[in-house]
């Protein structure tokens, strides 16, 4: 899952990024409000995290602009603003949700996560397709309830598609998703990484639409 | 003068006491003034009574009998007169003894006679005859007019008094309305409430204390404000380097058996702590300088410039040669200034630091202490990125920091700096170094 970091504290810019790709998330760091406004209108992100007190422009101002712009991205503000009047106005603003600093990794993993997949109109924790079932949080993949051994980018590869099941994602899209800044990227890499999830979990698993892109029928929930 | 610790007390008690003291001087005057006037009254009756019988012993009757006068009026007995012919006590009133009243022949004295009685008496002998009158009067009665009068003074007052001080309670209570209504609405107000106490229908005498007091409320309310800043920002501006230090000790515990991250993680982790205890440090400082911008001007000595530029060059030295930096001093003569050298010393750290800070590795930062037109300069340049004008214009907002800066400063450095400049009086510009093509900061100090 590809989150975009918006910080401009150097010392926590930097736990937040490692901390988060410990957690499993391709992280993109940027320093100010500007950076942050372009990255976020490409609409590669699935979330974002914002912090408020940045430089050049405001976070505010950013998620104003978005927002009004209509890009839809999920955004996360974590600010040391605590006030009830700051959170209220940030969420008016079209922010997702508000963290205070600081804030455990493991919960703003969480929060990103569940932003996300409220974001894809989810309620539930796991994804399902057929026998095959992705828990988010725990990284972990079953077939028919028997654990299947993924790797990162397979895993986010799999989630990308499952997150949004019944749609076409083009090798760019998911390309966009898969990696943050400062990777070559084979031209080859999503369809290896294609092949090894349906050898491990079925064929049909991914279907591709011939030079379009690949897709995840959407499956009814189980329950 | 006893204290009351009542004002309406200590206003009754005055004026009463004024009353009284008024009444007692002019009853004073009164009886001095009555007393006087009687004596001169009296003193005539009886001339002219003695008179009267001298004129009247002009056909003497020759006989030894001495003529008793009878005693006609209730205050008659008070009142008696003695006519001597040749020795011989010829006619006398019924109260006279056979003595004469008084030794003296003539005129005016006061006797008193065997009796017990102080008798006036008025002595006089006719002009052709031997003839010796006495006139006498007890002077008792005398006093018993004077009292009767004196009390005729001092009863009414004695009935008005009371209702005196009665009327005058209510009076001075009435007056002292608006002091009373002030301190109810004072002790009404909720702790909290600092806003001033409105001036109107104020009568003219409490204007002055309630501006006071207003102006206190004023000072704590700016201080309480400044109180509730400190706290406000110091909480936020910690927040940020508790949330770095909180990511990068998770990052550490994470990176399992990934050692340089782990390294990383936790040098940062540390560095988070120097850097959160740098902030404590400087919120400090400008909290007392701005809670007692006063404290700072309280203990102005004569302070060598360059020795203390010096001083505070040689702790940060290391700093710098850690950095490859090089940190130059040019300080040729003593340059005295007048300030606190505490205070001093921590603008001029602050001032190097900052260049430091913001310059990069191998940088050059040059210190120059001079005197200008007599005026003791303080030079600091750096070779760093510099600063764009609107850059140096918002230098010194509390917590403005210079975009793209790695350096994790907190943005408190120059609003220390430019305070304590003002406290010192000394003017501060910022420009673009000449020399080094960095930042310059000249710290100008008054003439002395």
């Amino acid at each position: 899952m590809r989150i975009l970091l918006a910080e401009d504290d150097p010392m926590l810019g930097d736990g937040l990024r490692v901390g988060l790709r410990q957690l499993g998330f391709q992280v993109d760091w940027v320093r100010d409000g500007v950076a942050a406004e372009r990255e976020l209108a490409t609409g590669d992100y699935a979330a974002a995290v914002l912090d408020l007190g940045l430089p050049l422009k405001d976070g505010m101002e950013v998620l104003q602009t978005l927002r009004g712009r209509r890009v839809a991205t999920p955004v996360l503000i974590l600010t040391a603003r605590d006030g009830v009047p700051d959170r209220v106005r940030g969420l008016d603003m079209g922010a997702d949700d508000y963290v205070v600093k600081p804030v455990d990794l493991n919960e703003l993993g969480a929060r990103l996560r569940s932003l996300v997949r409220r974001a894809h109109g989810q309620t539930q924790d796991f994804l399902y397709c057929g026998a095959v079932m992705l828990d988010p949080s725990a990284r972990h993949v079953t077939l028919n309830g028997n654990p299947v051994a993924l790797s990162t980018r397979e895993f986010d590869l799999l989630h990308a598609l499952m997150l949004n099941a019944g749609r076409v994602l083009s090798r760019e899209q998911l390309e966009q998703q898969l990696y943050s800044w400062g990777y070559e990227v084979d031209s080859n890499a999503i369809e290896v990484h294609i092949h090894h999830i349906r050898r491990k979990l079925f064929p049909d698993v991914i279907q591709t639409v011939r030079g379009i892109g690949y897709l995840v029928p959407r499956a009814p929930d189980p329950s | 003068m006893m204290q009351f610790r009542s004002l309406q007390a200590r206003l009754l008690a005055m004026s009463m006491g004024l009353v009284i003291a008024v009444w007692v001087g002019v009853a004073w005057l009164t009886w001095t003034t009555a007393s006087h006037d009687l004596d001169e009254l009296l003193d005539g009756h009886l001339a002219q009574a003695a008179a009267l019988l001298v004129v009247q012993q002009i056909e003497p009757e020759e006989s030894d009998e001495v003529a008793d006068a009878p005693s006609l009026h209730r205050y008659a007995p008070r009142v008696a007169f003695q006519v001597f012919h040749e020795g011989h006590l010829v006619m006398r009133s019924a109260n006279a003894g056979t003595v004469p009243m008084s030794a003296q022949p003539r005129g005016f004295s006061t006797e008193r006679l065997s009796d017990g009685s102080q008798w006036r008496v008025f002595s006089t002998r006719g002009a052709e005859r031997d003839v010796q009158v006495y006139v006498g009067e007890q002077t008792a009665s005398r006093r018993e007019i004077l009292r009767a009068v004196l009390l005729g003074m001092l009863l009414p007052l004695m009935i008005a008094l009371p209702l005196l001080a009665l009327l005058l309670w209510w009076a001075v209570r009435q007056g002292l309305d608006p002091l009373r209504q002030l301190s109810e609405v004072l002790g009404h107000r909720r702790p909290q409430a600092l806003e001033p106490v409105g001036l109107d229908n104020m009568p003219s005498e409490m204007r002055p204390m309630v501006n006071a007091l207003n102006g206190l409320l004023q000072r704590i309310e700016n201080m309480v404000m400044t109180e509730r800043r400190f706290t406000a920002d110091a909480a936020h501006e910690l927040r940020t380097p508790i949330a770095a230090i909180r990511a990068q000790a998770q990052v550490a515990l994470g990176a399992g058996a990934d050692v340089s991250q782990r390294d990383h993680a936790l040098r940062y982790t540390l560095a988070g702590c120097d850097r959160a205890t740098r902030l404590v440090e400087q919120l400090l400082t400008l909290a007392r300088l701005e809670a007692a911008p006063s404290a700072v001007a309280s203990s102005v000595v004569p302070v060598n410039l360059s020795g203390l530029a010096r001083g505070v060059a040689a702790d940060l030295a290391p700093a710098a040669m850690a950095r490859h930096q090089i940190l130059e001093l040019e300080a040729g003569v003593p340059c005295w200034v007048t300030g606190n050298d505490v205070l001093i010393g921590v603008m001029v750290r602050n001032l190097i630091d900052n260049a430091m800070r913001y310059s990069p590795d191998g940088a050059k930062v040059l210190l120059n202490v001079t005197t200008e037109a007599g005026q003791p300069v303080l030079r600091i340049e750096d070779s760093g990125p510099g600063m764009t004008d609107s850059q140096i214009a918002r230098l010194g907002e509390r917590f403005y920091r210079v975009l793209g800066s790695d350096q994790p400063g907190s943005g408190l450095g120059w609003s220390i700096v430019k305070r304590l400049a003002d406290a010192f009086g000394a003017g501060i510009q910022v420009s673009r170094s000449s020399l080094l093509g960095g930042l310059a900061v000249e710290v100008r100090w008054p003439l002395p």
